[in-house]
């Protein structure tokens, strides 16, 4: 897959940091000769010794998955450098947010279609709708769910 | 929070690179000596040239979220080697499209039950048990 220690192909890292590519190199199975681009994008954000370093305290069979990761951490970084990976977090965050409250409504709506079939003479009664909005409060639907966590206080709640 | 010239006191980041800490450090407004643990964490994962490198290009008032940030992606990363915060990502993503399946099932059952259909002129029952639609060979009422 990658590059190999006998001096032909060196891998992608070995041939950005100009040294010759060992048969053990570490790098060489997860960063190919042929896509240069991906050891660049971690070195830019990680460094190489920090990449190696990470590596070597990860058993062999996750390294291929602890890359993918990092080059994926690496692209989020580049492309956004406040937050990276973090402003992804708080997007989906809020499509989760989002797609409750629309589950929320839809239960609310099954409750009250079910109270109209049980009284089809009272039609839309009061204790329908009640029994309604309750159900979107006890979901908790107030109006400040409603406002999505910011990148920053989503990092700040995180880990207090 | 930030830290004097004179070295009485310096910036978790200075502390932890054993230098002096000048009055324009680039780490100090982020990283103070109250919490020696927020640089160690993105130290170990990043370095402190990458953070500095980092945080000098980007403008001075966002410096603050991009150390948030970093400091997040970092502990992420320690706590799972692996994947780090992309393994958030991967579980975000997987609530995302379970509940959207949930989501449309309930949309259609919205729709079958606004239509009025009347499952007896099917010859058939459907009966809700747990969320899973399942058919019976029964003639009578719709039990929901």
């Amino acid at each position: 897959m990658g590059g190999n220690g006998n001096g032909n192909s060196p891998c992608a890292s070995c041939k950005l940091l100009r040294r010759r590519c060992a048969k053990d190199c570490i790098f060489a199975p997860y960063f190919p000769s042929d896509d240069p681009q991906k050891f660049a994008i971690v070195h830019k954000v990680f460094g190489a010794s920090n990449i190696g370093k990470m590596l070597q305290e990860i058993p062999v069979h996750q390294r291929a998955d602890a890359v993918s990761s990092l080059a994926y951490e690496a692209t989020a970084r580049v492309r956004d450098p406040v937050y990276g990976c973090v402003g992804a977090i708080s997007y989906l965050q809020s499509q989760v947010s989002q797609l409750q409250m629309q589950l929320a409504l839809a239960h609310a709506e099954i409750l009250s279609i079910q109270m109209q079939q049980e009284n089809p003479a009272q039609g839309f009664t009061d204790s329908g709708d009640e029994n309604a909005s309750e159900y979107l409060n006890c979901g908790n639907l107030h109006a400040e769910c409603l406002s999505f966590p910011s990148p920053s206080s989503m990092v700040d709640s995180q880990f207090s | 929070m930030s830290s004097s010239a004179t070295g009485t006191s310096r910036c978790a980041a200075c502390r932890n690179q054993r230098r002096r800490c000048p009055t324009d450090c680039i780490f100090s407004p982020h990283f103070p000596s109250t919490d020696p643990e927020r640089f160690d964490a993105v130290h170990r994962i990043y370095g402190a040239s990458k953070v500095a490198k980092m945080l000098e290009e980007i403008p001075p008032e966002m410096r603050g979220p991009a150390a948030n940030a970093l400091h997040f992606e970092a502990k992420c990363r320690i706590r799972d080697p692996v994947y780090g915060c992309v393994g958030i990502i991967s579980t975000l993503n997987e609530e995302i499209r379970d509940t959207g399946t949930e989501l449309a099932k309930l949309r259609a059952r919205v729709a079958f039950l606004a239509s009025g259909a009347q499952e007896r002129q099917l010859g058939q029952d459907y009966t809700i048990v747990d969320d899973h639609w399942t058919e019976q060979q029964q003639i009578g009422n719709v039990v929901l």
